[in-house]
């Protein structure tokens, strides 16, 4: 079982956290974390696709 | 547009970099793409499929606090609407700044009509909507 379980709901505080990226504009790896982002006081917009090579 | 994009599946880095150098469609994609291989992350917004393993198309907005004011999940075979989610994250800004107000259902882009919830709008919603 995973540690965080069941979704998150509307209104709730989301947990930090990270993910490796491939950054297009860049060429290269990186890593995005919701912390970092929230030291930007930038909003975020996560959307979630079911696997690469299929449409969007 | 004022927000961090990032999109997220259950791939590793390496196939998103394999992917969108592959695929022309993808040729002109700015956005982080982020790779969940585990489905921790898929997990927490409740959008990973324990049958499949992959995540389902959730859309979630995030304020700048870390607050999810808004969440929308697809299944498979229903793609989303760039036109659908622009208005909600618009809607998000002007409430941020606006707090004591509300976008209601016809608000499409700043400037449209809001609400300020109050004791003589009960029962008179329309006559307060119609009124410039």
């Amino acid at each position: 079982m995973s540690e965080i379980c069941c979704g998150l709901k509307v209104g709730q505080d989301v947990p930090d956290f990270k993910l490796d990226t491939f950054e297009p504009t860049k060429g290269d790896f990186g890593e995005i974390s919701l912390e970092t982002l929230k030291a930007d006081k930038k909003w975020t917009i996560l959307f979630f696709y079911p696997a690469a090579f299929t449409f969007v | 547009m004022g927000a961090e994009v990032i999109t997220v599946s259950t791939d590793t880095k390496f196939v998103q970099l394999a992917w969108q150098r592959e695929e022309k469609m993808l040729k002109d994609v700015k956005y982080p793409m982020g790779a969940d291989p585990t489905g921790k992350l898929s997990r927490m917004f409740g959008v990973y499929d324990e049958a499949t393993g992959l995540a389902l198309r959730g859309t979630f907005i995030i304020s700048p606090e870390g607050k999810l004011l808004n969440s929308e999940v697809n299944f498979y075979n229903m793609g989303r609407n760039i036109d659908e989610l622009m208005r909600k994250f618009k809607a998000n800004l002007h409430l941020a700044k606006h707090v004591a107000e509300g976008c209601p259902a016809k608000w499409k882009e700043e400037g449209d009509k809001t609400l300020a919830p109050s004791p003589k709008m009960v029962g008179k919603v329309y006559e307060a909507y119609e009124e410039k």
